[in-house]
């Protein structure tokens, strides 16, 4: 039907340009609020959620009331709601769109029968092909449907619709992609009054960890990582996030970590309004192997391991995992790569014994600029170390000097071959430095760099 | 020097500083205890030394697998990340402070010095030469030139003034060398090894004479 006739048939008609993108990101904020109810919310574009409320639902007193909530403050913000509880998301699909009841008990399969048979096809989330083929074999109803001889359908649009029919009736499970993934453990509380304070949100937070921690006994795992959401009144979800560097599955360490991070964003918790409820989601778990400690030595390394390991989780916590690093050596001969910094988070201890030259002369400086530092030779021979040199605007008088070692270009990713040395000043000071290029080469002079400081 | 909780490492002069970072990472590596080494660094430190290079350390005989870099971007998170890590029991670490900057007040030293004297571990504070400090030695640190064939260069080897000294004299001043193999340093001029390890404790440089 066209505006035109629209508006003769009734003249007061108001028009509004359709936006399909601003209607996306309402569902997609109206998901995210709904966080609040389940951690699995699936978005059903254009105008539809699932939310899988499995082990959610005691939490607001039972499912109808879960079901009730939802639909009363979403109508409270405005929005025209309806909304249905089954056992399968199809049926909830069918129910919350074409049955005349804003909640449905969970019922069997013969139940659920009773319930959508009286609901047209199109109440299947059928295409349109699927939908014609339907209506031209004469069936208008989900119960005539269920009557008619499978055998009728051999075409791919009524292969589409018998499928539908099984996974509204569970018969076929159906997979569903969540805005994010199903937390392995999680554990959900909501308050009868708001939390304001930090000691009142610490205190359910410590809950919430009790809950988790059970949880994770009972699977013989360890939290790698963990996320709490807090819920706020004012509609936001508020996101902390710990990782520790080894599976945990202690209390006490579990909320160090997250007391820290939240006394740290207590001023952008923001929580004027509120908060309402809170999760505490294990994304990421691992298996914790019940390895008998005995020996007496074991334990004490062990102990301080495991203070180091401690001592990471709680730097990287409040620093970022980038700010706290585990040295890695590599067997290669760009110094860039031989010797590199990895989040200690997210990585063990560098193996091995450490590698010291016999005559306990170091070839390798102890700290090495990211970015070569170009200085200005004096009277440099060619292809030998310069005799003077000038960095930072001191000159140095070179007093000792060992090389060449040279690192072949093809080593440093195709960067020019380096030639480099090993310089004492007259102070005492030491310098990695390397020539870029060669002399005689001619196609430019050669560079001098440093590259690092032995100390 | 071994056992006390708080030494301080001042660089002697301008250009100075990588060899106060090598006394530092040689006592870190002498007395190294079960939890590892800690080394916290304000990036501005970094800045101007470099940043630890892995096989640098390798060579100097520090164990890489009990070695945590921390890179702290403001001074406040540099001496918390110190804090906490005087908080496991027998660590060594390794705090240093920028050049630039306003100079440390005497109250971090003193809640330094409390969290290494309250967990029996070590800090080891490089920092630009200052007054008050509750530290219980204080070292100028300089580079000395090698000991060693000419042209060549010989193990690490500094001059270091001992400037304070809670439990005695201060004023003495040595020249030591670094043996990786030994993780100890030895005294040059005397020439015999000051740092052998006692019976009852790690390699211990400097007790011999100061105490």
């Amino acid at each position: 039907m066209s505006l035109a006739d629209a508006r003769a048939i009734q003249p007061s008609l108001e028009a509004v340009e359709a936006e399909p993108e601003e209607d996306a990101r309402t569902l997609e904020n109206i998901a995210a609020w709904c966080e609040r109810f389940t951690p699995v919310v699936v978005i059903d574009a254009p105008d539809g959620l699932f939310l899988d409320i499995t082990g959610c639902a005691h939490l607001f007193g039972g499912e109808a009331a879960l079901c009730g909530q939802i639909v009363t403050r979403l109508q409270a913000q405005g929005f025209a709601v309806r909304a249905a509880l089954a056992p399968t998301p199809g049926a909830a699909w069918a129910l919350a769109r074409y049955a005349h009841i804003s909640a449905q008990e969970r019922g069997e399969e013969a139940l659920l029968r009773a319930a959508l048979a009286p609901l047209p096809v199109e109440a299947l989330r059928l295409d349109e092909d699927a939908a014609a083929l339907v209506r031209r074999l004469g069936l208008k109803t989900i119960g005539q449907l269920l009557a008619a001889p499978r055998s009728s359908f051999t075409a791919r649009a009524g292969a589409r619709a018998m499928l539908r029919l099984d996974q509204a009736l569970g018969r076929t499970p159906e997979a569903l992609s969540p805005r994010r993934p199903a937390p392995p453990v999680f554990a959900l509380r909501r308050f009868l009054e708001p939390l304001f304070s930090v000691e009142n949100i610490l205190v359910a937070t410590e809950r919430l960890c009790a809950d988790v921690i059970e949880k994770l006994d009972l699977r013989g795992a360890g939290a790698r990582r963990a996320a709490l959401h807090l819920f706020g009144v004012d509609g936001r979800d508020r996101v902390i996030e710990i990782g520790v560097s080894r599976p945990e599955r202690e209390m006490k360490p579990l909320l160090r970590l997250l007391r820290e991070k939240l006394n740290r964003a207590a001023e952008n918790l923001d929580a004027e309004f509120g908060i309402e409820a809170a999760r505490l989601d294990i994304t990421r778990l691992e298996r914790i192997e019940g390895a008998a400690r005995t020996l007496a030595a074991v334990e004490e390394a062990q102990a301080g391991a495991e203070q180091l390991a401690a001592l990471v989780d709680m730097l990287s916590a409040r620093l970022g995992p980038k700010r706290v690093l585990r040295p890695k050596l590599h067997d290669a001969h760009a110094p860039e790569k031989a010797g590199a910094w990895s989040a200690a988070l997210h990585s063990s201890p560098a193996r091995g014994e450490a590698y010291i030259p016999r005559d306990g002369v170091m070839r390798r400086p102890l700290a090495l600029f990211s970015q070569p530092q170009p200085i200005e030779t004096i009277a440099a021979v060619p292809d030998g170390p310069p005799i003077r040199f000038r960095w930072r605007r001191v000159l140095r008088e070179v007093a000792r000097a060992e090389g060449p070692e040279r690192i072949s270009g093809d080593w440093l990713g195709g960067l020019p071959t380096r030639d480099y040395y090993r310089v004492e000043d007259k102070q005492g000071r030491r310098y990695w430095l390397y020539r870029e290029g060669f002399y005689g080469d001619s196609v430019a002079r050669p560079r001098w760099f440093v590259h690092g400081l032995f100390a | 020097m071994a056992g006390a909780p708080l030494h301080e490492l001042c660089p002697a002069e301008a250009g100075a500083e990588p060899a106060a970072m090598g006394l530092a990472l040689g006592l870190a590596a002498a007395w190294a205890g079960r939890p590892g080494v800690v080394w916290v660094g304000e990036e501005g430190a970094f800045a101007e030394t470099g940043a630890p290079h892995p096989p640098g350390l390798a060579q100097f005989g520090l164990d890489p697998g009990q070695f945590i870099v921390v890179r702290a971007s403001r001074r406040e998170d540099c001496l918390w990340a110190a804090e906490q890590a005087l908080s496991a029991r027998g660590a060594v670490v390794v705090c240093a402070l920028a050049a630039g900057g306003k100079p440390l007040d005497l109250k971090a030293t003193r809640r330094l010095l409390l969290f290494a004297e309250r967990n029996g571990s070590t800090c080891l504070l490089v920092r630009p030469l200052a007054d008050a400090s509750a530290a219980w030695t204080r070292w100028r640190v300089s580079p000395a030139p090698s000991d060693a064939e000419a042209r060549e260069l010989g193990p690490p080897a500094y001059a270091i003034e001992l400037m304070r000294n809670r439990a005695g004299p201060a004023g003495s001043r040595f020249t030591i060398e670094w043996n990786a193999h030994a993780r100890a340093f030895r005294e040059r001029d005397l020439a015999r090894d000051l740092s052998a390890a006692s019976e009852d404790g790690p390699a211990d440089p400097i007790r011999a004479r100061v105490g």
